[in-house]
């Protein structure tokens, strides 16, 4: 490889490479047409929608579904996940049924939350609470029952209460967890907030990616694709820098 | 000994298993009156689960949902483990490969799904094809993570005993990098449902996610909410049967974990 090409970063010369390749198949071949569009198609289009302020309003929408059901999940999750992790038996006890409700995805409750809530901002923000809850709380529960047993031991051995118990040997280790949990609640919340507009017609980014592909806009579909892969990336880079900044005593 | 294994069954049982059942038992008495039209009683909801599903949508409804499904995400795993295993052999194309993978992967899936109803319309190819593509990234970056991990001291020891490239990806390579590659596989595994339901949601007719939906909008109810039902006690089975499926395949990995 010559020593110019070195000097350039891997991920913008892949992105380029990659952004030639879509621009050669969307032009030539099978996939050439109206119902594919090429590179410089999307990338204008995306330059025309994003200065429209009736994007960005749909982009605070599902800014906003996700905020809001993200903040409302870690309220219930993580002071439940709390005390359910305090006891060997409630532990126990919940863990089945957290797990069951852990991996159904929201997307399956779509049907019932448009008749009962209705294709609203409510309907997104209730799926993404539905997304997060469970997990978070059986994350947190299991940090909270995690905690280093040699250090509670000692602990009971100088008579600490069990408030102390919690400050000093729980909490910090719950920390790590929740940590954890956060870090992809909130990947997820921004997902989906996005399906929720998409199928079930809640607003949004979701709901505006699904009006350009059924008017047949390929350009302006892709150009949404395209934004929404971007806000992700960004997402998960800065999420992965702030973990490491919030549990800054665990790993590297 | 075996009286007391049985025991820490039973018991593990009951205790995961009392809040389960009263949850259930609420919801059937609560609803039992129920006059709102939304919250139908639980038991109307069971005697029409029962009708819809035992035995007779399906065939039309369930066995092509399971059929795209399985389909979509055979084809993801054979091109995520397939071309994972030729980038992440050479740690330089991998680097040039992964941001572009990675940007996909931070797509969300089902917002791929109006590209191909584009591309393909609404039929059985649009679905498969969504759930191929969405299933292909998480499983692809897992491999080439599980391939570039492999421990250098099993590749010298692999090439002192002269074993070929193939003979090294195969049988030193693959292998060690399968319990990273099998995180891949079960995220892929989760996508690949999301993404067979939603592209059902938005393609029209046949399949469990459609049958719901058009319920819905029919203000079917009850049938909503078998449909509904069904597709999370599928999402919970699916999940089960993945987990079990690891526990068979990797348990020279957990063997191996449990000694060190």
């Amino acid at each position: 490889m010559p020593a110019v090409l070195r000097r350039i970063p891997a991920g913008m010369l892949s992105a380029v490479v990659a952004l030639i390749v879509w621009q050669i198949i969307g032009s030539v071949g099978p996939l050439a047409g109206d119902s594919f569009a090429t590179a410089t198609e999307a990338i204008s289009a995306l330059w025309v929608l994003v200065r429209e302020a009736t994007f960005w309003l749909a982009f605070w929408e599902t800014v906003q579904m996700a905020a809001i059901g993200f903040a409302i999940s870690m309220v219930i999750a993580i002071p439940l996940g709390m005390l359910i992790g305090l006891s060997r038996f409630s532990y126990r006890s919940s863990k089945f049924t957290f797990d069951f409700l852990k991996v159904i995805p929201p997307i399956v409750l779509i049907p019932i939350a448009i008749l009962v809530i209705g294709p609203t901002l409510a309907m997104g923000v209730a799926l993404v609470v539905f997304a997060n809850v469970f997990s978070m709380a059986i994350q947190t529960a299991y940090g909270v029952r995690d905690a280093d047993p040699v250090l509670l031991e000692t602990m009971r051995c100088f008579r600490m209460g069990l408030a102390k118990q919690i400050r000093y040997a729980r909490l910090p280790s719950a920390a790590v967890q929740i940590g954890i949990g956060m870090r992809l609640a909130l990947a997820a919340s921004l997902v989906v907030a996005v399906v929720a507009g998409l199928v079930g017609g809640a607003g949004g980014l979701g709901t505006f990616l699904a009006l350009t592909q059924s008017a047949g806009n390929a350009d302006d579909t892709y150009a949404v694709i395209l934004f929404l892969g971007a806000i992700g990336v960004a997402l998960s880079r800065l999420l992965v820098r702030g973990h490491r900044r919030l549990v800054f005593w665990v790993g590297r | 000994m075996i009286a007391r294994r049985i025991w820490h069954w039973l018991l593990a049982i009951l205790i995961g298993g009392w809040l389960p059942v009263l949850l259930v038992t609420l919801w059937w008495n609560a609803s039992a009156s129920s006059e709102n039209p939304f919250f139908p009683p639980l038991e109307l909801i069971w005697e029409q689960f029962k009708l819809n599903w035992v035995f007779l949508n399906v065939p039309i409804h369930l066995v092509p949902s399971l059929q795209n499904l399985f389909l979509g995400f055979a084809i993801g795993v054979v091109a995520g483990i397939g071309l994972g295993a030729l980038v992440g052999v050479s740690g330089a194309v991998s680097r040039y490969v992964e941001p572009v993978v990675d940007f996909f992967r931070c797509i969300p899936p089902v917002a791929l799904v109006p590209i191909f109803i584009l591309l393909f319309g609404l039929d059985s190819a649009m679905r498969v094809a969504s759930i191929a593509f969405a299933t292909t990234f998480p499983i692809l970056i897992a491999t080439i993570e599980g391939i570039r991990g492999t421990n250098l001291v099993l590749i010298d020891t692999a090439s002192v005993f002269g074993l070929s490239r193939a003979q090294m990806l195969w049988r030193v390579r693959l292998p060690n990098a399968m319990p990273v590659i099998f995180g891949g596989l079960q995220v892929g595994f989760q996508i690949a449902f999301i993404v067979t339901v939603a592209s059902e949601y938005l393609g029209s007719g046949f399949g469990l996610g459609a049958f719901t939906l058009i319920a819905t909008d029919s203000f079917l109810i009850l049938d909503a909410w078998t449909g509904v039902l069904l597709l999370g006690l599928l999402g919970y089975a699916l999940s089960l049967v993945f987990d079990i499926v690891e526990r068979l395949t990797l348990r020279w990995y957990y063997g191996q974990k449990q000694l060190a």
